[in-house]
């Protein structure tokens, strides 16, 4: 492969006329690697894009933000389901007693219960790390766990 | 002072029944007593008997009631990711290849010693794709068609099985031989094929095995099962004795599906309620039944199966369905009371 832009100045730091002695201080090619990175002129070239390249940009772009945002809004709108509908159950269990029927007595009781934070967070489960993958696990689910 | 006599007497009513049922009982207690400590003893007098007077009903032979049920939504999380669209797909292709395009170029020499096999294996590499990244094609933005960056409709580096089969090809390391300078790869590869994933459409989904948990992998799968009468619906219980919704949950998980199910139920709060008015009232324990409410409780499962064989709530079958699944199963009134407490995906 040709490159036409390989750099042409050294990457040494050590001056020529200590260079020109021969018991100069051996440097490690590494550091010269190293260096070579971090000072390399080559940087990304700009992108160049043409007036029609830049306006299918554009598109794609624009494309993509209005796609997240309907992703977003589903799920804005699933989480609202699921709170109203928790807010309901518990708007009855707040008003009904041990009968089911508003006025008896425990009235409220099970709502009280229900709201009680004490140990919610004690017993998450481990399994709960698990991220979610591209692909599957190929032992599959594992049906045969054991309570012993 | 008239004022607040007044609203309290309101809460409260005339014989103790609550008028404005809003209210709960504490609150209602709360504010009677604090109503006690402010001031008149008329209004102290008044409130504390009318609260344990009997309220049930006007006529004391027949005592209306529902029965009080707890529900449980087992759920699996979903396994995997979910499918991308062919547009996210092309999107995110086109996004890496920008970045191609913007990024440093790859400095061999730091990262692969010269006339090592690694060198050289990569210089063979690098000879067929063009680019250090793996994932993108046959593509070198450095090249005179470096601009050339899009790929035609149709085009199969989007899509992942392809990135998951260049990614893999790019581990197994083809036989170099160092002499000769040259890459020999063997016929058979034997060893050197690494091992690919299992497919994210498993066995499960190809035969429509609805009890298995390894169907549907993407999805959230809900545990639905069937009773006695053929009706089918979340496992549910009357509550019993004193119990609260946590623990009835837990009871009625081991009691349906026996105690081989890793579950965990997530809070004390229900997520959802069900209530259902029996076609004519029902003569139960001293009382006549109106009808039941059914409070949720979400729980999930981390490992095991549901085995209904001595369940002592009568199931007799049960599925795991996705969230789109479970209305062919079970009755259109059931499921407009049930559907907003299910997650879509």
């Amino acid at each position: 492969m040709h490159f036409p832009w390989i750099q042409r100045c050294s990457f040494t730091s050590t001056p020529t006329l200590l260079k020109r002695q021969k018991g100069g201080p051996k440097r490690d090619t590494r550091i010269l690697l190293i260096r070579y990175f971090l000072h390399a002129p080559r940087t990304p070239r700009p992108l160049r894009l043409s007036r029609m390249r830049a306006l299918r940009h554009w598109t794609i772009h624009r494309a993509y933000q209005l796609h997240k945002e309907t992703l977003r809004k589903e799920q804005e709108l699933e989480l609202e389901r699921m709170y109203y509908e928790m807010r309901k159950a518990c708007e009855q269990l707040r008003t009904i007693g041990r009968d089911g029927l508003e006025g008896v007595e425990e009235e409220g009781k099970l709502f009280r219960v229900a709201m009680e934070k004490k140990g919610v967070w004690g017993g998450v489960p481990i399994e709960y790390a698990r991220a979610q993958t591209e692909w599957p696990s190929r032992e599959g689910w594992n049906s045969g766990w054991t309570w012993d | 002072m008239s004022a607040p006599k007044n609203s309290l007497k309101f809460l409260l009513g005339g014989n103790g029944r609550p008028i404005n049922s809003s209210i709960c009982r504490s609150c209602r207690k709360s504010i009677s007593s604090r109503r006690q400590y402010a001031s008149t003893a008329a209004a102290v007098a008044e409130a504390p008997e009318s609260i344990h007077s009997p309220v049930t009903s006007s006529s004391p032979s027949t005592q209306l009631a529902y029965a009080l049920r707890a529900g449980v939504v087992l759920s699996r999380p979903p396994q995997i990711t979910r499918t991308l669209t062919p547009f996210e797909k092309s999107f995110f292709l086109y996004q890496k290849r920008l970045n191609e395009r913007l990024s440093l170029p790859f400095t061999r020499y730091f990262y692969y010693r010269k006339g090592t096999p690694s060198e050289i294996d990569y210089k063979a590499k690098i000879k067929s794709r063009l680019t250090p990244a793996r994932d993108i094609g046959r593509y070198n933005p450095y090249l005179d068609d470096g601009w050339n960056d899009e790929v035609l409709v149709g085009a199969q580096e989007s899509e992942p099985e392809d990135v998951m089969e260049k990614l893999l090809g790019d581990v197994e390391v083809p036989v170099v031989n160092k002499f000769q300078g040259e890459q020999e790869q063997e016929k058979g590869r034997g060893d050197a094929v690494a091992a690919r994933p299992a497919a994210r459409e498993t066995e499960a989904d190809r035969t429509g095995d609805l009890r298995s948990l390894d169907r549907a992998l993407e999805r959230t799968l809900y545990l639905v099962v069937r009773d006695g009468k053929g009706r089918w619906g979340f496992p549910s219980d009357v509550l019993v004795g004193k119990e609260s919704l946590h623990l009835a949950a837990e009871r009625i998980l081991v009691q349906t599906g026996g105690i081989n199910m890793n579950t965990w139920v997530v809070g004390n709060a229900p997520v959802g309620y069900h209530e259902h008015k029996y076609p004519k009232y029902v003569a139960k324990g001293g009382v006549s039944q109106i009808g039941e409410k059914t409070f949720f409780m979400k729980a999930r499962i981390m490992a095991g199966q549901a085995n209904l064989e001595g369940n002592k709530l009568g199931v007799e079958d049960f599925q795991w369905l996705a969230k789109e699944e479970i209305p062919k199963v079970v009755d259109s009134f059931y499921w407009s009371q049930t559907r907003n407490m299910l997650s879509a995906r």
